[in-house]
């Protein structure tokens, strides 16, 4: 490693602790190049951690992985999430990862928040259970208050660890500035409504295995949704979150809608600070890229017609050929015998 | 008979052993709810994606998911298709338990489901009652370090169920499929430490082998296994109770034999009654700590059974004796009627067991529901089961209603009675009432506690005490029936006041004509002597 390169990463870690961004981390997600993190000093050159993280990336070098593959699974459920709509979650090769969109207070950021705690929480808890981890489940909360282990009463969740470790590594940041400025309330609250997104929707299963397999014995245990289903849940979320300011009850300052008429949001919805500016045009300062050159549906009255993605501007409508795999035969996993189909379609492209 | 215990103890001496008795009967309660952890456990194992590189360098046939020696993994078939690697290479891992953890022979049994992540694709869907075949095979070994030996291998096919919840359209590509779980694995016995599932999709196109099964994502395994510490607690609960109960039974078969007569067929299934629930209590399964003993499971099973039958045959042949008409029964035979559906009943069940579980020692992975036949079969037996419980209960309430008529009729026209007959009707209809009631007392905690054990999850707080709910259920309601059939033959023994004193039947002037229709009772010989002193008793207090 050149030592210019580790002094440029060294900037950039210094730039990341000082930028009011706590997603930076989220840079892990770009950091395939790296490779497998597993040795402490990977822990220093890794972008966009503040020092804290550091610690905690040294401290549980196993679980980083997770931590990069939940930011993966994050980002791409964001982009699928928001295909259609103006902010289409296209990350930057810089950090910010996302622009400046994500570091002012605005809907995209909280949703952004969420979805990566909750990518956090899942992924690692997902390496639980294939193994990958050895500090799952016993260590932390074991159920039913008899401590002596897994030999005598089982395990706890795998997800209660992957829920932890993402509050204690992604909260990180707010938590360190003592969740005192209204957007690390806003920050902490979205993490947490993530979470709850896992959280609230675990599916509950139960296997019934008595004499001649009868419910007089009967075992239930909790499993994951999917992630598409996470993702879902909070799109839904963002499209009814709270806009939201800061009040003082007592001495703790706590977020309240900011139209007092509305219901006060609870712990799965997303709240926001700043109302999202319109994404129309290129403005890099603001690291929004705009619509220009985005592909719309000239039918569509949605978000994703033309008449809303190019925000009035007009669109091109090109006829291209594509080549597409027909009467394709798949197998599970891997191999896909094609043919190759021509066809001419209608591409819209906003102006 | 008619010199029961029960009849010639004072309401407070019954008081005092009811006392005793609900003082156990609360602290089995209390030994699962406090002491015992919850009964099982599930856990949570995602498989992972090893790829077969055998082809290439001989190496050892079992692929390791982590740990020594583990194989080269992919993290996403994406990865896989951009190596060009073929659905026949790749083979889902899982270690159990997970790391860190030993597998003990305190887990008695360990049942595995599968949960498939089929994702929706729109030009890979997945066919109408579309099949998966698997090529499974288990190893264990005991020390991390150590060569796989192989357990047991097939080749299994398993339904699939799937719905989709959203619209088959492009938009929703990607969203998995709602899939039932499928049994997978079922052994009984865990008498090693470490375990390997190595779990392949075979694909043939030309047999239509794994072919329309959709995008298969991942195979997610939960296992299941007793909590060691349920178990200990089992086991303890069990060593106490065996001497219990056979002391119990070597008193009440003494009391029986030291009578004039030959015992008659009630104090026989009372008798038989006390053997299967010793038979239920010996704690066989200690022998499972030492022993790769897989067929506990099954034996279990039996066990159970045999008491399940043992009790309904009780009951119905208690009410049958106990009818006051002028029918001589004493005999098994006089109710096959009854007798019979039971018979039928856990004959179906067994046959059942034996092809659920018997199979499945000698295939793990076999499960009879997975096939049509199979499941066919299955459902045969089970309703042909439920069709003579149900027969069963019909002819159980018929005849409690009959004996309820009878104690009616009888009611009304005991004054006239002479007070010899009297009292024998008396006692006959008060021990009838005595069992009908603790009968109905134990059947609705049964039921009340199954429902409370169905229904809330496995445990309640109380401040610092956590109750285990389940355990609870399970410790209390196998105290209750040993209880029950302590009670049973504590109280329903020959009483003791019939020996050593003179029969003095003739004082009581119990003329032949009547000592003839007392014989429903079977035991006349000794009864007026006891029912003359009860009597006699009653008359000084």
């Amino acid at each position: 490693m050149s030592p210019e390169y580790f002094l440029r990463s060294l900037l950039l870690i210094i730039l990341a602790t000082f930028s009011a961004n706590a997603s930076n981390w989220l840079y892990l997600a770009k950091l395939s190049s790296v490779g497998s993190i597993s040795e402490e000093e990977t822990c220093e050159k890794l972008k966009g951690l503040i020092q804290r993280q550091v610690q905690m990336c040294k401290r549980n070098l196993e679980v980083m992985d997770s931590v990069r593959r939940g930011a993966q699974l994050a980002i791409e459920e964001c982009q699928y999430q928001f295909r259609n709509r103006r902010w289409n979650c296209s990350t930057l090769d810089t950090l910010p990862v996302f622009g400046k969109v994500v570091t002012q207070g605005t809907r995209e950021a909280a949703f952004v928040y969420a979805i990566s705690s909750a990518g956090v929480a899942f992924a690692v808890t997902r390496a639980c259970s294939s193994g990958e981890l050895e500090k799952c489940g016993c260590d932390r909360t074991v159920q039913g208050g008899s401590p002596q282990g897994f030999q005598w009463s089982g395990c706890s969740d795998n997800i209660a660890y992957g829920v932890a470790f993402s509050q204690s590594f992604v909260d990180v940041r707010e938590r360190s500035k003592g969740a005192s400025s209204n957007r690390a309330l806003m920050n902490l609250h979205n993490n947490e409504a993530g979470r709850k997104a896992i959280l609230n929707n675990m599916r509950v299963e139960c296997k019934c295995h008595g004499v001649s397999g009868s419910c007089e014995f009967k075992t239930c245990w909790k499993a994951m949704p999917p992630f598409r289903k996470v993702g879902n849940v909070l799109k839904e979320k963002f499209d009814g979150a709270t806009e939201v300011e800061q009040s003082e009850i007592g001495s703790t300052k706590v977020l309240v809608p900011k139209n007092s008429q509305f219901k006060p949001h609870t712990d799965e919805d997303l709240v926001y600070l700043d109302s999202s500016p319109d994404f129309c045009d290129h403005d890099l300062k603001n690291g929004v890229l705009g619509t220009s050159g985005r592909q719309c549906n000239k039918t569509s009255k949605a978000i994703d017609g033309c008449e809303l993605m190019c925000c009035g501007r007009g669109f091109h409508t090109d006829e291209v050929e594509v080549v597409e795999r027909c009467s394709c035969k798949f197998h599970w996993c891997c191999s896909v015998k094609c043919k190759p189909c021509h066809r001419v379609v209608e591409i819209h492209t906003c102006r | 008979m008619a010199g029961a215990i029960i009849e010639n103890m004072s309401t407070k001496k019954l008081c005092i052993v009811g006392g005793i008795l609900l003082i156990f009967q609360v602290i089995a309660f209390l030994v699962g709810g406090l002491i015992a952890p919850s009964p099982t456990t599930a856990v949570a194992y995602t498989s992972v994606k090893c790829i077969d590189v055998r082809k290439n360098h001989h190496k050892t046939k079992w692929l390791t998911p982590w740990g020594p020696n583990y194989c080269e993994k992919i993290k996403d078939f994406d990865e896989a298709v951009s190596r060009q690697i073929e659905a026949n290479d790749i083979v889902f891992a899982v270690h159990i338990p997970l790391p860190n953890k030993e597998m003990s022979p305190w887990f008695q049994f360990m049942l595995f489901i599968m949960q498939l992540d089929i994702a929706f694709k729109m030009d890979n869907d997945l066919k109408e009652n579309a099949e998966i075949t698997l090529d499974v095979s288990l190893a264990y070994r005991d020390d991390m370090f150590d060569d796989w030996e192989e357990i047991a291998h097939a080749i299994e096919l398993r339904k699939l169920k799937c719905t989709f919840g959203s619209p088959k359209t492009l938009e929703s590509e990607g969203r998995h499929y709602d899939c039932d779980f499928l049994p997978f694995m079922e052994i009984g016995s865990v008498a090693h430490k470490y375990y390997l599932i190595n779990i392949r999709l075979p694909v043939n196109e030309r047999k239509g082998i794994n072919v329309g099964i959709g995008e298969i994502k991942d195979i997610r395994l939960v296992g299941i296994h007793q909590n060691g510490g349920f178990t200990k607690v089992w086991f303890a609960m069990k060593t106490f109770l065996t001497p219990s109960i056979l002391i119990i039974m070597v008193w009440y078969w003494r009391r029986i034999t030291l009578m004039t007569r030959a015992p008659v067929l009630l104090e026989k299934v009372i008798f038989a009654l006390g053997i299967s629930m010793t038979f239920i209590n010996i704690p066989v399964e200690w022998f499972s700590i030492g022993f790769d003993w897989t067929w506990m499971l099954l034996f279990g099973d039996i066990r159970q059974g045999i008491f399940y039958a043992m009790l309904l045959s009780f009951w119905i042949i208690f009410c049958g004796e106990h009818m006051m008409d002028q029918n001589e029964r004493n005999h098994l035979s006089g109710y096959w009627k009854q007798v019979g559906p039971i018979a039928v009943g856990s004959f179906c069940l067994f046959i059942f067991d034996m092809c659920e579980r018997g199979v499945q020692l000698k295939n793990p992975f076999y499960s009879i529901w997975t096939t049509e036949v199979g499941t066919e079969l299955a459902m045969a037996f089970i309703i042909v089961a439920g069709i003579c419980l149900c027969l069963y209960f019909l002819f159980l309430c018929f005849m409690v209603f009959q004996v309820f008529r009878n104690i009616s009729g009888k009611q009304s026209s005991l004054p006239a009675m002479s007070k010899a007959r009297r009292l024998h009707y008396e006692g006959l209809i008060f021990r009838f009432k005595f069992l009908m009631l603790i009968t109905l007392a134990c059947a609705a905690m049964t039921v009340i506690f199954f429902i409370v054990s169905q229904v809330t999850e496995g445990h309640w707080k109380w401040g610092d005490i956590t109750i285990q709910v389940n355990s609870a259920f399970f410790t209390g309601i196998y105290g209750m029936w040993n209880l029950y059939v302590f009670a049973l033959m504590f109280l329903y023994a020959p009483s003791h006041k019939n020996y050593g004193e003179d029969q003095s039947n003739g004082d009581l002037g119990v003329n032949s004509g009547e000592e003839l229709q007392l014989t429903t009772t079977i035991t006349h010989v000794d009864g007026p002597t006891e029912v003359y002193k009860l009597a006699r008793k009653e008359a000084q207090e």
